[in-house]
C-alpha cells in the first residue's frame, strides 16, 4: 500500500526528529500514567484512612483550628518535674511530694473547638445528607515506680515517668455511621443508640481490649476535668461493645457519647473548654458529585477549619504538573512538526502539480504522526510504569493527622507536641484504562501536532510551495 | 489546446506590484512544441504556472480545451492537473525517500489507479526512459540524468495531454542534456503531446516549433522552426 510505503519510508528519513518528537510525547504521557497512577494508589489508600478515621458515611471533614493556647494544664493541676531526689508532684502553692508510685492522668484536644450550631448550620448547607460533630480527646498518663526509680534507661520519658494513654472519640450517638466508628466493625456487645446519648457508657477498640483485658459490660474509668484541687478523679463508664477497625491503621480506642466527651475535657472554663463545641464536624454528601461544592460551601461557613474531602487529596497531586509537560509536550511535537512540514513545502508543492489533493497531502502527514503518536504511546506507557514502580519503591504513605498516639509518642502533660500520623502505605497501579488514555493522548497530541502542520500545506498555493525550492 | 486571452499576473512584493505577465493573448494548438525564453524574472515560470493551473490569473483566461483554469474550483482545477498535465522541473523534485519506481508512481496515485496497473505503468514508464534497471534505486543513487528521466518518465506515466518543462535541462551537463532533450522530442512525437518548455539554452529552443520570449512579462513569438 503506497501510503504506508511513503509513511514508513519518511519516518525513517527523518527518524531522529521522529524518535524527538516520540519522546517529548512519551515524556508528557508518561508522566499522566505515572500521575495518575499515584492517584490511583493514594484514593485507594486515602479511602481507607478516611474511612477509617471518619467512617464509611463520611465524605466530608471538618476539623477545627490548631490549638493556639496554652499547651501546659491550667494553675495548679498537678505538674511533674524533677526535684532534688528525683521525681515529684507538685500542686498549686508550691507544694511538691515524690512521685514514686503515682499516676498523673490528663484529656486534651490539639484542636479549638467548634460551636455545635454550626454542625446544625453545615447540615442545612445545600448538597449535605447528614452532619454530626465529634470530639477527639487525648487521655494520656505518666506513671513512676514505686521504688523511685527512673525509666528513663527503659523507655521512660525525662523525668523518669513512663508515659501511657490512648484517644478518645466523643460520638454523636444520633448519627454513630459518621465519624470513625462508623468504618469500624462490631465484634461483640452494641454500639450507641439514642439513648445513650447522656449515659457513661464506652465502646472500645478491640486492641485495646485486650490489652486492657476489657468485656463487654466491664467498667472503664477514664480521667475527667479537675476539681477544685487540681486534681483528676477517673469517671466509670461501663464498656457497652468492642470493635474492630482495618488492620495498618490507628483508630480511636475509646468511643463514649459526645456530651460525655464534652464533661470529660479537663478545663470545664474558658476558650479551651468544648462545653457546647465539638472538634470535628463529619459531613454525608447527597452524592459524590456535591462532595466539591460541599467542600467549597463549609469552608466558607467555617473559616480557619480544615476540611478534607475523599477526593481532595488524589485530585492535586501532581495534576498540574502533568497538565503543564503534556501541554508542553504537544507544543514542542507541534513546533517540530511545523517545522518538518515546511522544509517538505517544495514536496507537497510538487505532489499538488501532480494532482494530489490537499487533503490526501495532510492525511499522509496525519499518518505519520499517527505513528509517531503510537511509537510515543508505546514509550510512555513504559515510562509510566518506570515512574510507578519508582513510586512504589520509595513508598510514600497518606497519612492524616488526628491526635496523639500515647503509646508511642509524647503527652501535653509534659509540654510535648503530640501528633498523631496514620500512615497507609501507597500502591501505586496502572489499570488498562490508563493505558488507554496513554495512547489517546499521545496519538491525539500527535495528530494536532500534525494538523498545524497540515494546515500550513493547506494554505500553500501550489505555485508558492513549489517556489520555495525553486 | 491553450487558448489565452488579455492574461495578466500581477504578484505583491511588500506595497510594490510586480506584473509578471501582461496583456498576453497565445494560442497552443495540441501536440505543438512551444518553447519559451527569455532572461530571469521577466516570466517565464509564471506563465508556466498559470497553463499548469499552478496559479491564477489576476485578469484574462487560461483555457484548456475550452475550460477556464482560473474559474476552476481548487478540487477540479486539481484533477485536471492530475489528468491532462505533466510537470518537469529543473530541480527533478523528485521525493528522496521513495525509489525511481515509486515516484513515478506517486503521479498515478490521485488518479486511483489500481496497484496492479499502477505497477505495469510504471514499469512501462521507466523502459520509455530507458531506467528500467534502476526501478529501485533511490534519487540518491542515481546520476542527474537519471534523476531527470525518472521525472519525465512520472509526467509522462499518466498519459497526460500537456507536459510542462521548466529548465529541464538547467541542471544538466552537455551531453546528458542532449540526451534528455532527444528524449523529451521523441516522446512528444511519438505521444503527439503538447510540450511547452522554458528554457534558456537557444540550441534547444531551435528545436521546438514555436520559440517565444518572454519580456517584461510580454509574449513576443519570433520563430516559427520547420518542426511546425
Amino acid at each position: 500500500m503506497f501510503f504506508v510505503t511513503y509513511v514508513r519510508r519518511e519516518l525513517r528519513r527523518r527518524m531522529r526528529q521522529a524518535i524527538c518528537i516520540a519522546l517529548g510525547l512519551a515524556l508528557g504521557v508518561g508522566l499522566v500514567v505515572t500521575v495518575a497512577a499515584a492517584s490511583a494508589g493514594v484514593t485507594k489508600a486515602q479511602l481507607r484512612v478516611l474511612r477509617t478515621l471518619y467512617g464509611e458515611a463520611t465524605t466530608v471533614t471538618v476539623t477545627g483550628p490548631k490549638w493556639q493556647g496554652p499547651s501546659r494544664p491550667p494553675k495548679g493541676t498537678p505538674a511533674p518535674q524533677m526535684g532534688p531526689h528525683g521525681p515529684e508532684i507538685c500542686v498549686a502553692g508550691g507544694t511538691c511530694t515524690s512521685a514514686a508510685g503515682k499516676t498523673l492522668s490528663a484529656n486534651d484536644t490539639l484542636t479549638e473547638g467548634i460551636s455545635v450550631a454550626k454542625v446544625a448550620a453545615a447540615a442545612r448547607l445545600p448538597g449535605v445528607a447528614a452532619a454530626a460533630g465529634g470530639i477527639f480527646l487525648s487521655e494520656s498518663t505518666l506513671s513512676w515506680p514505686k521504688n523511685g526509680a527512673s525509666t528513663a534507661r527503659r523507655g521512660g520519658n525525662a523525668l523518669g515517668a513512663r508515659m501511657g494513654g490512648y484517644s478518645l472519640e466523643g460520638v454523636d450517638t444520633r448519627h454513630p455511621t459518621l465519624g470513625p466508628l462508623g468504618g469500624a466493625s462490631l465484634i461483640s456487645g452494641r454500639l450507641f443508640t439514642a439513648a445513650d446519648a447522656n449515659a457513661h457508657v464506652a465502646v472500645v477498640d478491640a486492641g485495646y481490649a485486650r490489652s486492657h483485658r476489657l468485656r463487654t459490660g466491664a467498667v472503664l474509668p477514664i480521667v475527667g476535668p479537675a476539681d477544685a484541687n487540681g486534681h483528676t478523679p477517673a469517671i466509670r463508664f461501663t464498656v457497652i461493645g468492642i470493635v474492630r477497625q482495618a488492620a495498618g491503621t490507628n483508630p480511636p480506642r475509646v468511643y463514649v457519647p459526645l456530651k460525655a466527651a464534652q464533661d470529660l475535657m479537663w478545663i470545664k472554663t474558658g476558650p479551651a473548654s468544648l462545653q457546647g463545641k465539638v472538634t470535628t464536624i463529619y459531613l454525608a454528601a447527597a452524592s459524590a458529585a456535591d462532595v466539591p461544592a460541599v467542600t467549597r460551601e463549609v469552608a466558607r461557613l467555617l473559616p480557619g477549619t480544615k476540611v478534607t474531602s475523599a477526593s481532595g487529596l488524589a485530585n492535586d497531586l501532581g495534576r498540574w504538573l502533568a497538565v503543564l509537560v503534556l501541554i508542553a509536550a504537544f507544543a514542542v511535537a507541534s513546533l517540530l512538526t511545523m517545522a518538518a512540514v515546511a522544509r517538505r513545502a517544495a514536496e507537497f508543492g510538487t505532489l499538488k502539480a501532480l494532482g494530489w489533493r490537499t487533503r490526501r497531502i495532510i492525511a499522509q502527514v496525519l499518518g505519520e504522526s499517527a505513528a509517531v503518536g503510537l511509537a510515543g504511546a508505546a514509550a510512555g506507557i513504559a515510562l509510566g510504569y518506570i515512574g510507578a514502580a519508582i513510586i512504589a519503591a520509595v513508598t510514600p504513605s497518606v497519612s492524616a493527622t488526628v491526635g496523639s498516639d500515647f503509646d508511642s509518642g509524647g503527652t501535653r502533660l509534659i509540654g510535648g507536641s503530640p501528633v498523631q500520623t496514620v500512615a497507609v502505605p501507597l500502591h501505586p497501579s496502572v489499570s488498562a484504562g490508563m493505558i488507554g488514555l496513554a495512547v489517546l493522548l499521545a496519538v491525539a497530541g500527535a495528530l494536532l501536532a500534525g494538523a498545524f502542520g497540515s494546515w500550513r500545506i493547506a494554505r500553500l498555493r501550489p505555485a508558492d510551495a513549489l517556489s520555495r525550492v525553486a | 489546446m491553450y487558448q489565452l486571452t488579455r492574461v495578466a499576473k500581477r504578484y505583491h512584493k511588500g506595497r510594490r506590484t510586480v506584473a509578471a505577465v501582461q496583456d498576453l493573448d497565445l494560442t497552443i494548438d495540441d501536440g505543438e512544441w512551444l518553447a519559451v525564453q527569455g532572461r530571469t524574472g521577466h516570466g517565464k515560470s509564471t506563465l508556466l504556472n498559470l497553463l499548469g493551473g499552478l496559479d491564477r490569473p489576476t485578469h484574462g483566461t487560461v483555457e484548456l480545451d475550452g475550460t477556464s483554469l482560473g474559474a476552476l474550483p481548487e478540487t477540479r482545477l486539481t484533477r485536471v492537473r492530475a489528468e491532462k498535465i505533466g510537470f518537469i522541473f529543473q530541480t527533478f523534485n523528485l521525493i528522496p525517500t521513495l525509489s525511481a519506481a515509486e515516484n513515478v508512481e506517486t503521479a498515478l496515485i490521485p488518479l486511483g489507479t489500481r496497484s496492479a496497473a499502477r505497477r505495469r505503468r510504471v514499469a512501462a514508464a521507466l523502459e520509455s526512459v530507458g531506467l528500467a534497471d534502476r526501478a529501485g534505486h533511490l534519487p540518491a543513487e542515481l546520476s542527474g540524468g537519471q534523476q531527470q528521466r525518472v521525472a519525465i518518465a512520472r509526467a509522462l506515466v499518466k498519459d497526460p495531454t500537456v507536459v510542462l518543462a521548466d529548465e529541464p535541462t538547467g541542471n544538466l551537463d552537455e551531453d546528458t542534456r542532449d540526451d534528455i532533450i532527444t528524449l523529451l522530442e521523441r516522446l512528444w512525437r511519438d505521444r503527439g503531446l503538447t510540450l511547452i518548455l522554458v528554457t534558456h539554452d537557444t540550441t534547444i529552443a531551435r528545436r521546438a516549433q514555436r520559440v517565444g520570449v518572454m519580456h517584461n512579462g510580454h509574449l513576443t513569438i519570433r520563430q516559427d522552426s520547420p518542426n511546425r
